[in-house]
């Protein structure tokens, strides 16, 4: 084999390593001659430890050793001066001090005349004296470990040393190949890197040392530092309670209760809005005879997504009837069906906007983000103290928890429009209205109705959520259940949701089936 | 009306946020394609593009991928607005149209078929050929009765209940040909129609879209890579490369006469035996008789100069005399011998 045609030719190595270059040439030689373990011994890494790391830019060496080291170090520290047993000694102190009270007790008690007080009291200080005793015996096992825990220690740092030597030029030659394939892995020793791992070592190793080994760490902190760390700030608690919190939110209280008394016009606005949505559907669901709405539910499962799901339509209204459940569900229903309608009326029409601006869209992103991901009970707050209790808020907090899906899958439909075939109809003469509804709305219709779906379930499980601030329905059923811990009725009443959420997820599937289906 | 249907006019794209700056930039200091990369981050996509196509022409545009064909297509209906120059079309000034007349030139006067076909999946063939009607307000019935025709045309009678995803892909772009024509545009873009199918297919197409043509005579605009159909379909031939017009001429003078290198190396594997003829090739006959003062015509046959080299090539194994070619009156004016054929064959020009 040539010199050139070797892997790792010196030359390359050195101009890597360029401390001791010759020495790593023929160490990376040996490691990618052998597959598997090939012994390679460091004696810089060694002896460096972290800072080898930090010197030659291997910082996952660096992190991983250094914790190491520290753990190692922490047990020859509480081997060397670590007041062992010294937890003990405080309780066996405490305890001392209680037999001590219970006596005093006891003195007065006679002195009173009461001797069988006197006498309960001393029963209790004789009890809690065996515990000391036992203290006192633990307390001294407890330093007596001190020897053992130190011997512990020192083994640990030598096998630490021992992996550094060994690991160090592995770690290295990794680095090496990062260096050649040119993605700006460090060559050779940097000054720089010395320091940073020398500050990172000051930083982390003296306080964590003491905090592990010390019994008062504040006060040795404290005597160290002439009384600013320990005293002023201390180490083992962060030095500031809630004042700040305590602040903000006082002052987040009052921005809520002033949009809510400024605003109050909006809001009731918006209430009334969804309650004239509310009002509609369960005017339509309840109000009407319960065997037209069924009738006609079934013969739409059937006509849309066939007999299969017409049968299972049936059966599940079927369940929801005798169970006596109807009504509640019908308020149910109406309730996610508000909910889901105003998702799609005002998603839509945001989710093409989304698709069409990118910057819009970028903006839109962590809003959405925060619907869907922040726990409801988090703007359920805000949300009764703007719109009080009862459905139109249960709307409210549905709508923000549902409507994303619809926005981001109409976006991502809109995006998915193949742009030749927006150019095509451009060329022949489409406005933006035409291109819209002819070929951008139709051509996203997949995607947008797969929104719709997740839309309407999402809506589904936040009936229970939505029952909390007082919308009536199943959800107020299963909040009952739970409240009174009533395991039959909470599932019945649960199946009663499932069911809901099904007939009408297959519903819509069926829908969508027949729109794709077509084509 | 002037004859002159399409007529572009030092026409420039360059892409990018500097595209204007960079423009002046260009015409000041003749900066190369690399040197405006350079300094203004902007590619250069169409450089001083100038050609005019004539009532009834079929102009074919030739060049390999990433030398700005398409994007120069996509100026004639300003599908991408350019960065200098004018268009005109029909005698009208595209560049300053407003967006509703410019619809309308694109809905009424300008049809295009694309690579990739562009179908709508969701409409039926037969909606998708009338969707240029539609975008236009024209109600249903004509819209169905336009499409039908068109249909026909494109030998697609039966299929218009169809989806294009029901047909295949020679049978679409049929579709998508029959949507241009459904406006019946005065001119029509063709955005290498035929690049995306099968050989086989594909000749099938060119055959039908020329006699389609012939019969329609719309004036085309026609971007293809590939040199055979620029031949086979095209009354001229434009080469692109890099964004440049590298030659403009008809098949016989692109094929006989390569403007520079590249275009040689296009030319070098087409048969010539169709493009080149006899009196591009042909010895005239004082030269041949000096040299060869023996030699005697009384035997040979009598070709018009027209002539191509197929049929040269017949002539010329049934005799051992060689041939003499005659001008438009019936007078000897060159002579093509063994060597001389043999020469045109391989060379184009001997």
């Amino acid at each position: 084999m040539t010199k050139s045609a070797k892997m790792t030719s010196l030359q390359d190595v050195e101009d890597f390593a360029v401390e001791n270059g010759s020495y790593y040439a023929e160490q990376f030689g040996k490691i990618q001659g052998k597959t598997g373990f090939t012994w390679s011994w460091n004696t810089m890494a060694a002896v460096f430890g972290p800072l080898w790391g930090a010197a030659r830019g291997v910082w996952g060496f660096f992190w991983i050793f250094l914790v190491l080291e520290l753990f190692a170090l922490v047990q020859v520290g509480r081997g060397l001066w670590g007041e062992l047993g010294a937890e003990q000694l405080v309780r066996y102190e405490r305890l001392m001090a209680n037999i001590a009270r219970r006596e005093e007790q006891a003195a007065e008690l006679i002195a009173a005349g009461d001797p069988e007080g006197a006498q309960s009291k001393l029963n209790i200080a004789d009890n809690l004296r065996s515990v000391a005793d036992n203290t006192l015996i633990e307390a001294e096992a407890a330093s007596g470990k001190a020897l053992s825990i130190l011997i512990l220690g020192l083994a640990l740092v030598v096998m630490i040393k021992v992996a550094e030597g060994v690991y160090a030029n592995y770690a290295y030659e990794a680095q090496y190949l990062r260096y050649r394939s040119g993605k700006k892995a460090q060559a050779g020793i940097r000054r720089s890197g010395i320091v940073f791992g020398a500050i990172g070592i000051v930083a982390i190793w003296p306080l964590t040392l003491i905090r592990f080994t010390v019994t008062k760490p504040d006060e040795m902190v404290a005597g160290l530092t002439g009384g600013l760390l320990g005293e002023r700030i201390t180490i083992s608690k962060f030095p500031v309670g809630k004042e700040y919190f305590a602040q903000l939110s006082k002052q987040g209280d009052a921005g809520f209760d002033w949009l809510a008394i400024n605003f109050g016009g909006v809001f009731d606005g918006v209430s009334a809005g969804i309650r004239q949505v509310l009002d509609w559907l369960e005017l339509l669901l309840i109000q009407t005879p319960w065997p037209v709405v069924m009738f006609v539910t079934v013969v739409m499962a059937l006509r849309l997504a066939g007999p299969r799901v017409a049968i299972f339509t049936a059966a599940s209204l079927a369940y929801l009837a005798f169970m006596g459940l109807w009504e509640l569900a019908m308020i149910t229903v109406a309730l996610i069906g508000a909910g889901a309608f105003l998702c799609v009326l005002m998603g839509i029409p945001l989710g093409i906007w989304f698709g069409k601006s990118r910057r819009a869209y970028t903006f839109a992103e962590p809003v959405l983000d925060f619907m869907q991901t922040m726990p409801a009970f988090v703007y359920l707050i805000p949300i009764i103290a703007f719109f009080g209790t009862g459905k139109p808020p249960g709307v409210l907090a549905t709508v923000i928890f549902a409507m994303p899906p619809v926005i981001r899958l109409t976006a991502l439909g809109m995006r998915g429009v193949p742009e030749s075939t927006k150019e095509a109809a451009v060329a022949f003469g489409c406005t933006p209205r035409q291109l819209l509804f002819n070929v951008e709305l139709p051509l996203a219709l997949p995607s947008i109705m797969t929104g719709i779906n997740q839309t309407i379930l999402m809506a589904l499980s936040m009936v229970v959520i939505a029952s909390l601030i007082g919308a009536e329905g199943l959800g107020a059923l299963i909040l009952e259940a739970l409240q009174y811990a009533a395991k039959g009725q909470g599932l019945l009443g649960g199946l009663a949701i499932l069911f809901c959420a099904m007939v009408i997820d297959r519903i819509a599937q069926g829908v969508y089936r027949k729109k794709v289906g077509g084509r | 009306m002037t004859d002159e249907v399409i007529a572009l006019e030092g026409v420039w794209k360059i892409f990018g946020e500097n595209a204007d700056t960079a423009m002046a930039a260009v015409l000041d200091r003749g900066l190369s394609k690399p040197e405006v990369l350079e300094e203004f981050g902007c590619v250069v996509g169409i450089v001083d593009v100038t050609f005019k196509v004539n009532r009834g022409e079929i102009f074919c545009v030739m060049g390999l991928s990433g030398s700005g064909k398409s994007t120069m297509v996509r100026h004639l209906n300003r599908l991408i607005e350019p960065t200098a120059g004018s268009i005109s079309i029909l005698g009208r000034d595209m560049l300053a149209l407003s967006s509703t007349e410019l619809r309308e030139m694109r809905a009424k006067k300008i049809g295009m078929v694309f690579q990739h076909m562009a179908l709508l999946p969701h409409r039926t063939v037969r909606d998708n050929v009338a969707f240029p009607l539609q975008v236009r307000g024209e109600p249903k019935s004509r819209r169905w009765e336009v499409s039908m025709t068109c249909l026909e045309r494109v030998n697609l009678t039966g299929y218009e209940d169809r989806f294009p995803h029901e047909l295949s892909g020679g049978m679409q772009q049929r579709v998508g040909l029959a949507r241009a024509l459904a406006s019946d545009p005065d001119v029509l873009l063709m955005d290498e129609p035929f690049s995306a199918l099968d050989p086989l297919i594909r000749r099938q197409l060119q055959d039908q879209f020329m006699a389609l043509s012939a019969e329609l005579k719309k004036t085309t605009v026609f971007i293809t890579h590939d040199l055979d159909e620029a031949i086979r379909i095209g009354n001229r031939i434009a080469i692109m490369n890099d964004g440049r017009f590298v030659q403009i001429g008809t098949p016989e003078e692109i094929v006989t006469n390569p403007a520079n290198e590249y275009v040689r190396d296009f030319v070098e594997g087409i048969s010539k035996l169709k493009l080149v003829f006899a009196h591009s090739i042909m010895v005239p006959i004082d030269e041949y008789t000096n040299t060869r003062p023996s030699v005697s015509y009384d035997e040979s046959p009598r070709i018009h100069h027209g002539t191509d080299l197929d049929n040269l090539i017949d002539i010329a194994t049934t005799t051992d005399n060689v041939i003499v070619i005659t001008d438009d009156e019936g007078m000897d004016v060159g002579v093509i011998d063994r060597a001389t054929l043999l020469k045109g064959v391989q060379g184009g020009k001997a």
